[in-house]
């Protein structure tokens, strides 16, 4: 299994806060890679376990929360992260390798600490 | 002065503010194309500096940051920055206004916002968006979210070492940039030139602005920002972590002494925010609202007022009568609460927010286009009981806190209505 | 190129075998300094189904656009993947050189690899450069499946319906009319001016509450682009954007029917009317709400205020009632709900008739018990200071210590524990008790439950978002005017009204609405027709199940489906996709990121 981190961001807030981090000359690893999507409750179960299949070292979702513009799927979302959750538990996948946190446009310090705790995470594995 | 660069339009928007953007974006969507003037580097007003805003608790930068992008990518709005309109000249059914853009030192046609200059900059200066708390360089970018991403130098503060030029990759630093005369023609007008916060040093009972540790509602924003000057909350005087933090409502509203008798309509709520907030980041901390009367009006506030209290947030009836301080710069206030044990009594905080209020940001009646202002400087309407938009100037409308203070959903609703009275105008001439 | 000419080109493009250019931006060192701008062009050269790969010192300058443009005129390129700075600052721009070389914009990749890569990965060249080179991979990946896309265009009728004709719905319907729409105002009551009609005089203008409605009145009639029905029942109302249809029965008996491109509800208020027994009301004739105070103070002699031949020389207002109730404190409504919101405008009125009150019948004592006295409007706290000034007794309770009104043959006791006297139990007498009675929406459950209306807590229309889409319902076309929103005064209804009229302005601004293309599309050979997706759906009749070619499938209404992608995880079979943003892509951008 390999390092990577697949970080899956919203075209509203994380990744405009993905940007704030770069503008800011902030550091983090380079072993993360970046994907936006319109909100992440368009992926199923298995587009997760199916990257960890693939080799992706870690997944962080990083959702809108409740600036989100979409209606009801941020709770969508939370329900879908749970039953990956116990899909990865019945596979020995360590639950910590999927985190599901809310990164606003301006959220520079805890997009970086949602990175650092996930290199732990992936390194421990 | 054939080289004088003039711009055509539908609509003249003054002021990049909440209400500016909304009103331009209301009316390119209609198809009238719109420039809006804008005097600070950035548009996005004083919205774009906030923190969460009430009473959803809305990231500020999330909700402004695409109404800036929408109005700066949209074919039908131009916009000028560090921009000044110096005059507004009716001219038979359309205006021409005199515009001056303001020399940034460098050449925004090539600049790609690389920051590069910055970086390499040697001089600091306080950094007045941190409301002074972070530093800046002397040729620097506003702030992370500015639009648009380019770097202004002040040459008041600059030593002409060169470096930035040096380190530029597009070769755009320009040490000898004049201002440059801009001129637009319009066929109407919209008003949207904000506030001002009521001033520190208004009141020498409150020490004037110069007690380290009473500090402007502005600057608590930027301390409860995610990516504020320090990260988290320190107060200025010793950095150290706050633990008891009062809030001083109607510091500069509700005061015939200063001349603001009004209700700044948005003192409470922020107030009531930024305490939440403050719970959040320290939740040891004890916090003190002092109030004559909970303003909690809109909807959806008095709930969220419920919910502060539920938080603990103490809220005390008390006329704050004067702030000093003890040898360590904790503010002491004087106060005589108006429910309960009424005799005065000195209260010790280790910081104070005084809950400024809002005064007009411009003088808009300056320009001369018959659109008159009331008792305190903000614009008036010809009948405000059949219209939200419409001045005693024909063409001319006012969008926003240029009426009088209010919030930023009263704001954003004032600024569709404001389009609306412009578009029928334009129909119609 | 005219549009039609480019969307043929896209689809001829489209038809061709897929080549991908690839470009990789310098940004004059800011990206080159770190990543290894060579090594990634030459990698991605060499990659399946990219046609060139470049490297450009600006991409986005004049010359690097026309490197991309010359490509696809030479080479055939026919999608291109642009790795730069963030597609914030110029996805567009390399778009719009894709639709100028006859190319569907969308069938651009933008890649960021200056604020997610360069500029975070200072100390790490090789892991930037190797990062940089994934990146791309999965940006050709993606292009690779991606189709071309067009707006979707909805044909819109040209007309506003305005439901309600108090202030917010004339001030709509002149303000759609003035931007030149058709407008039609449907009311269901005999005459146009809503609650204006009821009032007294109103602040700020002290102009009475009719005067008001016969001025925007007047502005109606004399506009023929707005027709005017009053008097009118509505009794069925379908559609949904662009494409309304309002059916309501005349005083007469006929049916009529209003088709509408968009509908704005100003449905308005009701005055809240207390609990028999609320502070007395209903039982004692000398409690009454301010409004019918108001009524009786208008049809009261000068020098003498009276109700029932009682002369009144005392009077106690008690505000809050209604609103701001407290669980526990206050019963429940009908529906079990309290009334926790604040109605906004009692406090001005109340202190705006005490200040008319007073000039009328200067005698009159008048006790003031408040909870906060929330005069927030430019004038309004000059009411306030008149009030005291006129020796009107304020007195303030808590929200627990509810004040208690005993009637008796001589009159009335206010029983208030007033904080502003440490507390104390005070008792006023009063000849007549005004309940401050705040605002509760109009019931509009019928139209409500047809269009599926969102009401918030507090019984109001619920808007999208308070300050980014603070007209708008979530029903596509839909707008709120008003206090069908939330209590407001007239000069705010006016802003509001004039706000939904703008939204409905924008949306008609064609003659065809143009949508979004980033909606849900079923593929209707792999769907199965088992019926998972629709319950996953926020937007109501934005999914629903059908028929076609005799086949049950899912349907989508791009007119209402807000392409959030809660359908498409549900799919057992990958029949449905947000159009652009598929899980094809997706799984393909993985992969290619995963690959050592």
């Amino acid at each position: 299994m390999s390092k990577k981190i697949l970080i899956i961001t919203t075209n509203h807030s994380s990744y405009p806060g993905a940007d704030a981090v770069g503008q800011a000359r902030m550091g983090y690893s380079a072993n993360t890679y970046i994907i936006r999507v319109p909100d992440p409750v368009m992926f199923p179960e298995d587009f997760y376990l199916r990257a960890f299949d693939r080799g992706i070292g870690g997944i962080i979702i990083m959702s809108s929360g409740s600036d989100c513009p979409y209606e009801g799927a941020y709770e969508r979302l939370s329900k879908r992260v749970a039953r990956v959750y116990e899909q990865m538990r019945a596979k020995g996948i360590a639950a910590n390798r999927l985190k599901l946190t809310t990164i606003c446009t301006v959220c520079r310090a805890a997009f970086l600490k949602e990175i650092s705790e996930m290199e732990k995470a992936v390194a421990a594995v | 002065m054939s080289d004088i660069e003039k711009i055509e339009v539908d609509t003249l928007v003054v002021g990049s503010g909440i209400a500016g953007l909304q009103s331009a974006l209301d009316l390119a969507d209609q198809g009238y194309s719109v420039a809006i003037v804008e005097k600070a580097p950035s548009i996005g007003g004083k919205m774009i500096s906030l923190s969460k805003v009430f009473p959803t608790l809305d990231c500020a930068s999330c909700i402004t940051t695409p109404r800036m992008a929408s109005v700066s990518h949209h074919p039908r709005i131009t916009t000028l920055t560090y921009s000044t309109v110096d005059a507004i000249k009716r001219e038979g059914k359309s205006f021409t206004a005199s515009v001056t853009r303001k020399p940034r030192y460098i050449d925004e046609k090539e600049c790609i916002s690389c920051k590069r200059c910055e970086e390499v900059c040697p001089v600091y200066l306080p950094d007045e968006y941190e409301q002074g708390m972070g530093a800046k360089k002397t040729i620097s970018i506003p702030f992370t979210n500015a639009i648009p991403q380019y770097p202004v130098m002040h040459p008041e503060h600059c030593i002409r070492c060169g470096a930035c030029a040096r380190a530029c990759p597009k070769d755009c630093i320009e040490f000898l940039q004049e201002p440059a005369p801009v001129e637009i023609k319009a066929k109407s007008v919209i008003l949207a030139t904000g506030y001002e916060t009521t001033p520190m040093t208004a009141k020498k009972q409150y020490g004037l602005g110069k007690l380290p540790n009473v500090i402007s509602p502005m600057a608590a924003e930027r301390l409860l920002a995610p990516h504020g000057p320090y990260g988290r909350v320190l107060r200025p005087s010793d950095g150290m972590v706050p633990g008891s933090i009062a809030y001083v409502q109607c510091a500069g509203s509700r005061d015939k002494s200063i001349g603001v008798p009004y209700c700044s309509r948005v003192c409470c709520m922020y107030a009531i925010k930024q305490a939440i907030l403050l719970s959040g980041s320290l939740p040891i901390a004890d916090i003190t609202i002092y109030y004559m009367d909970i303003r909690a009006f809109g909807k959806g506030y008095e709930q969220f007022y419920n919910n502060a209290r539920a938080m603990g947030i103490n809220f005390v009836k008390a006329k704050v009568a004067r702030i000093t301080e003890d040898e360590k710069h904790n503010p002491i206030l004087r106060i005589e609460r108006q429910e309960g044990d009424s005799a005065p009594a000195e209260v010790q905080h280790e910081l104070v927010v005084l809950s400024q209020g809002l005064v007009p940001g411009h003088d808009a009646a300056a320009f001369g286009l018959g659109a008159e202002n009331n008792d305190y400087g903000f614009v008036k309407l010809s009948d405000e009981m059949v219209s939200s938009a419409v001045t005693a100037g024909a063409g001319v409308f006012a969008a926003g806190v240029v009426k009088g203070p209010r919030d930023i959903p009263d704001s954003v609703v004032d600024a569709g209505s404001a389009a609306m009275e412009a578009a029928s105008y334009m129909r119609k001439l | 190129m005219d549009e039609k000419t480019r969307d043929e080109a896209a689809k001829d493009n489209f038809r061709q075998e897929p080549k991908v250019g690839v470009y990789v931006c310098h940004c004059g060192g800011n990206i080159s300094d770190i990543i290894d701008v060579k090594a990634v062009a030459a990698a991605l050269a060499r990659y399946p189904g990219v046609a060139v790969a470049r490297e450009y010192a600006f991409m986005c300058s004049s010359n690097g656009q026309d490197l991309i443009a010359e490509d696809i005129k030479n080479l055939g390129v026919n999608r291109t993947v642009v790795a730069a700075c963030s597609p914030s600052l110029h996805e567009l721009t390399f778009r719009n050189v894709l639709q100028r070389a006859g190319v569907n914009p969308y069938l651009h990749e933008h890649i960021n690899i200056r604020e997610q890569a360069s500029w975070v990965h200072k100390f790490d060249k090789a892991g930037a450069t190797a990062k940089a080179i994934k990146l791309a991979q999965a940006g050709v990946e993606k292009v690779l499946r991606k189709d071309a896309l067009n707006a979707i265009r909805v044909a819109a009728e040209q007309r506003v319906a305005v439901i309600g004709g108090g202030a917010a719905g004339m001030r709509a319907a002149l303000s759609a009319a003035g931007k030149g729409l058709e407008a039609v105002i449907i009311e269901k009551g005999p005459a146009l001016g809503g609650k204006l009609l009821e009032l007294g005089r109103l602040y700020p203008s002290g102009e009475e509450g009719a005067a008001v409605a016969g001025k925007l009145e007047a502005l109606v009639r004399a506009d023929s682009r707005i027709t005017v029905h009053t008097a009118v029942d509505i009794d069925f109302v379908s559609g949904f954007v662009g494409n309304f249809k309002i059916n309501f029965k005349k005083a007469d008996g006929r049916s009529e029917q209003v088709k509408a491109g968009a509908i704005v509800m100003a449905t308005g208020y009701e005055h809240y009317k207390p609990a028999k027994g609320e502070f007395g009301y209903g039982e004692d004739a000398n409690v009454v709400t301010l409004p019918e105070f108001i009524a009786l103070m208008k049809n009261s002699p000068a020098g003498r205020l009276a109700l029932a031949g009682k002369e009144i020389k005392s009077l106690a207002l008690i505000h809050c009632v209604g609103s701001r109730q407290v669980e526990g404190v206050h019963k429940p409504q009908a529906d079990g709900k309290i009334n926790d919101y604040c109605s906004r405008v009692c406090c001005t009125a109340a202190l705006h008739t005490v200040n008319q009150l007073k000039d009328k019948y200067p005698g009159v004592r008048v006790y003031d018990i408040y909870r906060d006295i929330r005069t927030y409007g430019m004038q309004h706290e000059e009411y306030y200071d008149k009030a005291s000034k006129d020796g009107v007794l304020f007195m303030r309770h808590n929200e627990a210590d509810q004040p208690v009104v005993a009637s008796d043959r001589t009159g009335h006791t206010v029983k208030v524990k007033d904080v502003l006297t440490w507390g104390e139990e005070l008792e006023v007498k009063a000849d007549l008790v005004v309940l401050v009675t705040g605002m509760m929406p109009a019931d509009i459950s019928l139209i409500k439950s047809q269009l599926k209306l969102p009401s918030s807590a507090d019984r109001f229309l619920q808007e999208v978002h308070l300050k980014l889409r603070p007209v708008e319902l979530a029903n596509s076309g839909i707008f709120v005017a008003g206090t069908a929103q939330y209590p407001m005064d007239v000069t705010e209804a006016m802003a509001a009204a004039g706000t939904a009229a703008a939204k409905a302005a924008i949306l008609l601004a064609e003659p065809d609405i143009p949508l979004e293309p980033f909606v849900a599309v079923v593929d209707e050979h792999k769907c199965t027709g088992c019926g998972l997706c629709p319950p996953e759906c926020s937007y109501d009749g934005a999914l629903m199940m059908g028929e076609h070619n005799g086949k049950k499938v899912a349907v989508v209404n791009p007119a209402l489906c807000k392409g959030c992608g809660a359908c498409v995880a549900v799919c057992p079979v990958r029949a449905i996709n947000v159009a652009g943003w598929t899980l094809d892509q997706f799984d393909a951008m993985v992969d290619a990121i995963a690959k050592e």
